[in-house]
């Protein structure tokens, strides 16, 4: 069936309104740090100091307090409401501002009503294909970064993390900025090869976690930003971002939020690798045949993995583990990116050998 | 698991191993290979283990296993693209064969990848079993008994009631116990545990991954893969000497190929005929009958890309397609040598302009020869002729012919789809293209070639892996264990009441998650605490 151009016309009617939006909300968010109001800088070291505390409260078992204690975040809104009237928790005295500021409000305004405009311009471009709006590139970049957006706003309201607004939006921005400008491809079906249903599980599958890694990625490079900040002011040496690192929470509250993100997103990976497996095995008679975005997929799962096992691992934890995650993100967009353009394989889409 | 997370500002307690020692015995020693002066043999063994098995190796390993799969994507593997290694061979005449050495055309299969996953996956038995006994231990262990001052846990509260400390107790218990909490009581307190699945979770993961490394290991002993090209109007039979390509397990044989026969009727390509995306392809369908044996009844089948075709669990998939010409030749004595469909492959599918050759060993005086292009949509482009859609609406032909001696009878094997022109001798015709029907007639007496028409041709791939339903299953059970393991928590509840002396009773509940990576204890835990009051109240009530 040939595209629904006029279908087509108000996808990108929508998308440039989502982009639009987009922008004004990284705006706010710039003006939050630049004139909202400011938290006490100590909120963050408070955090820690509380952990010797917790630590041998469980003297049954001295490695269960100290477990709770290092996964500093903020509770989530539920829990602050009638939850334990427990003055000492530590999810508490991380956390910075209660409400947002008026900047934030307007910001969190322009996000969601960017995301309307994005969410349909996802749909009416499916509609003009008829098919799932997810089949190349273009489509693909778009979907994720509606992905991420939808991710980000749910973190933001469950951990009250408005801080992150500024680097999430702007991230999502640049790429939704790139998708339709130098990545642009006009509605078109595909070719035999990917009309499978188990193709369509696949790259849903894939979207949405490359969509909710591009937020643990943004995290994790908030988090290296934070932690430096935090080991320059440890030292006593002045800093030069000092306006903006100063809204920031406590690395160790970053790094989790990153870690609980990288969490989410890994095993709807592994299914969308495993969905793919049986695409591939459909559709040329073998699961796995280390084709180079397969073998690419492999490196970034175990890449994760390696993340998901640095946490785990003394002298990994934080810095390093987060350098990990990054050299996954990284590998990530190799294969959506340079694998089709520099190497050639089965899955450079086009169709029979 | 989070026996193995030392937290970061508490020492491991003991029995906690940390960092370089591992799980299998306790010790007191932390940092291995600092503090071993001498070691015997058993020692070193010992202490190889435990450095195999740490989380510091593992990571390291699984480091190095993502770093050596590398040069398998930038690299061309034989078991991918065949042909793209023999062509690295000639564009990089010095480098391939210490590529070859070092095993790089063949990353997945070479002796130091499988050192790496093999060593990888002993780490993991030898983390993951130890593991396995420990949590079959601690799974009918009682939970520990409550803290003393539970207002110093992460999570707690307190409530008052007028029930007695006992009943406030037995309140507690049947609530937490209907949560189905592992619990344990004493006079004034009761402790509960859940969430063992976690642990449970994290394990079945790992042996799961043990699970689809054995399954892949079961289809390269096991299984086989094949490839055949079948021009439309053939029939082929399953056997080794059958097909283009057989790529046998270790222990197969070729009595245990399925004795299926397959002849394809038709082939159908059809291709976007309108807007930009003209000539690409739409729809693939083969109409292929064929019979499971000798004997058995012919059935029909649409074969598809994605829609492959079982027999006796051989799976036969459409993997490619394209233009055999049709060619009748007549010879200098006027005997009729050649008569039938020669396979040209697509140098490039948007126009699918294909190429191929036709060798005639029988023809006298000479032996002749032709090198073909074959263009199914011809137009004629500033003289030039090429072919701009993929189907054939004006198919053409146009050949350059050899007569003298195709070498067949060197013994040096030649491929099908090329031509050895050593000792033969370009004729001087001009190429001039044949529509179907048309003929060329040769010089010196040579014959006639006739260009009779065309006919399409698919290619196979024949399948058998027994690995692949517990390689399934094995990655199913390792997705199943991954969300065990990251959103079930391991978690503590404890409730303690005392009597405050004026009638009324003070029941404190305090909570904490051992692990809690997903986040949502606190929650869990104002809900508990919530049921217990309202539970309070009620009993008060009655
Ligand atoms: C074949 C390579 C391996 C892969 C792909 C792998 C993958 C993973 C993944 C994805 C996780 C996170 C899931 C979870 O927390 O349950 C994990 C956790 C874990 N793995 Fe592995 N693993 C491998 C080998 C090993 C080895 C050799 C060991 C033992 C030394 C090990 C020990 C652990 C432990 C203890 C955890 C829990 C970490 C935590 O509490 O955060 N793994 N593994």
């Amino acid at each position: 069936m040939p595209a629904n151009l006029g279908m087509a016309q108000l996808s990108n009617a929508f998308l440039v309104a989502a982009l639009l939006c987009y922008s004004l909300a990284v705006l706010a968010f710039a003006g939050d740090f630049a004139f909202g109001r400011r938290r006490g800088a100590a909120a963050g070291t408070q955090a820690r100091a509380r952990v010797p505390e917790l630590v041998g409260v469980g003297a049954a078992d001295g490695s269960i307090a100290g477990d709770a204690a290092t996964d500093g975040l903020p509770a989530p809104d539920s829990a602050t409401g009638d939850g334990p009237a427990n003055p000492r928790s530590v999810s508490k005295s991380v956390e910075p501002g209660t409400k947002p500021g008026r900047w934030v409000q307007a910001a969190l305004a322009a996000v969601m009503v960017g995301l309307v405009a994005h969410v349909l311009g996802v749909i009416t471009r499916g509609l003009a294909v008829h098919r799932i709006p997810w089949g190349d590139m273009y489509e693909f970049v778009t979907a994720l970064t509606c992905v991420a957006v939808i991710f980000f706003l749910g973190l933001m309201i469950r951990y009250k993390a408005y801080y992150l607004g500024l680097f999430v939006m702007g991230a999502v921005v640049v790429a939704l900025g790139l998708a339709q400008t130098v990545i642009y491809t006009a509605a078109g079906p595909v070719v035999p090869a990917l009309q499978s249903y188990w193709l369509s599980i696949h790259v849903t599958a894939i979207t949405l976690a490359v969509g909710t890694y591009f937020v643990a990625a943004v995290l994790g490079v908030v988090y290296l930003f934070a932690e430096r900040h935090a080991r320059r002011v440890a030292a006593g040496r002045p800093t030069g971002s000092d306006g903006i690192m100063r809204r920031l929470p406590a690395p160790e509250v970053i790094d989790s939020l990153a870690y609980r993100t990288v969490m989410f997103a890994f095993p709807i990976w592994t299914f969308g690798i495993i969905a793919g497996a049986i695409w591939a095995d459909q559709a040329w008679g073998r699961y796995w045949g280390w084709d180079p975005t397969e073998t690419w997929a492999f490196i970034t799962w175990v890449v994760y993995a390696c993340f998901l096992h640095a946490r785990a691992t003394v002298g990994w934890r934080g810095r390093k583990a987060q350098v990990v995650q990054l050299i996954g993100f990284c590998c990530l967009l190799f294969n959506m990116v340079g694998v089709s353009l520099f190497i050639t394989g089965l899955h450079s889409y086009a169709g029979l050998n | 698991m989070t026996e193995l997370r030392t937290p970061d500002t508490a020492q491991p307690a003991e029995g906690q191993p940390s960092e370089g020692a591992p799980p299998v015995r306790k010790t007191r020693q932390s940092r291995a290979g600092v503090t071993y002066p001498r070691l015997g043999l058993v020692g070193w063994l010992r202490w190889s283990w435990r450095q195999l098995t740490s989380m510091r190796t593992a990571l390291i390993l699984l480091f190095l296993l993502a770093v050596a799969s590398v040069p398998g994507s930038f690299i061309p593997q034989q078991g991918v693209n065949a042909s793209a290694v023999q062509q690295y061979y000639v564009t990089h005449p010095a480098l391939a064969p210490w590529l070859n050495r070092l095993g790089l055309f063949n990353v997945f299969a070479a002796p130091w990848f499988a050192a790496i996953y093999l060593l990888l996956f002993l780490s993991l038995a030898g983390c993951v079993v130890p593991r396995t006994i420990r949590l079959a231990r601690t799974a009918r262990a009682l939970p520990p008994p409550a803290p003393r001052n539970l207002a110093r846990l992460p999570s707690s509260a307190r409530l008052e009631t007028t029930l007695s400390p006992d009943q406030a107790l037995a309140a507690a218990t049947t609530m937490l116990s209907r949560r189905r909490f592992r619990m344990r009581s004493s006079d004034d307190w009761v402790s509960a545990e859940k969430g063992h699945r976690r642990e449970a979770g994290n394990l079945l993961f790992h042996l799961a991954l043990l699970g689809v490394l054995v399954s892949i290991g079961l289809g390269g002993v096991f299984g086989y893969k094949a490839n055949r090209l079948l021009v439309e109007g053939n029939t082929f039979a399953d056997t080794v000497t059958n097909l283009d390509v057989y790529h046998p397990g270790r222990l197969v044989s070729p009595g245990d190929l399925a004795p299926f026969t397959m002849t394809l009727n038709r082939f159908n390509a059809s291709y976007v005929t309108t807007g930009i995306d003209r000539g690409q392809p739409a729809a693939f369908n083969a109409q292929v009958s064929y019979s499971s044996k000798p004997g058995a009844p012919t059935r029909g089948y649409d074969l598809q890309v994605n829609h492959p075709l079982v027999v006796d669990g051989v799976r036969v998939f459409l993997i490619g397609h394209g233009f055999a010409p049709v060619f009748r030749i007549t010879d200098g004595a006027g005997q009729v040598v050649f008569n039938q469909p020669v396979p040209f492959i697509a140098a490039e599918t948007s126009t699918y302009t294909s190429e191929g050759v036709i060798k005639v060993p029988d023809a006298r005086p000479q032996q002749l020869g032709f090198i073909g292009v074959f263009l199914p949509t011809t137009v004629s482009e500033d003289g030039r002729l090429e072919s701009v859609f993929p189907a054939a609406l004006n198919p053409m032909v146009s050949l350059v012919s050899y007569a003298g001696n195709l070498g067949l009878d060197s013994g040096v094997p030649q491929s099908v789809y090329q031509l050895n022109t050593a000792a033969m001798h370009r004729l001087p015709i001009s190429p001039q293209p044949l529509a179907p029907g048309q003929s060329i007639k040769l010089p010196n007496g040579d014959g006639t070639l006739t260009f009779t028409g065309y006919r399409q041709w698919i290619s196979l791939a024949i399948t058998y892996d027994p690995g692949q339903m517990p390689a399934l299953l094995s990655a199913i059970a390792a997705l199943a264990g991954l969300l065990l393991s990251f959103f079930v928590r391991r978690r503590r509840v404890f409730v303690r009441a005392r009597a405050a002396g004026d009638g009324r009773t003070i029941v404190h509940i305090g909570g904490l998650a051992r692990s809690d990576a997903s986040g949502g204890f606190e929650t869990e835990f104002a809900e508990l605490t919530q049921k217990l009051r309202s539970s309070l109240t009620q009993k008060e009530g009655e």
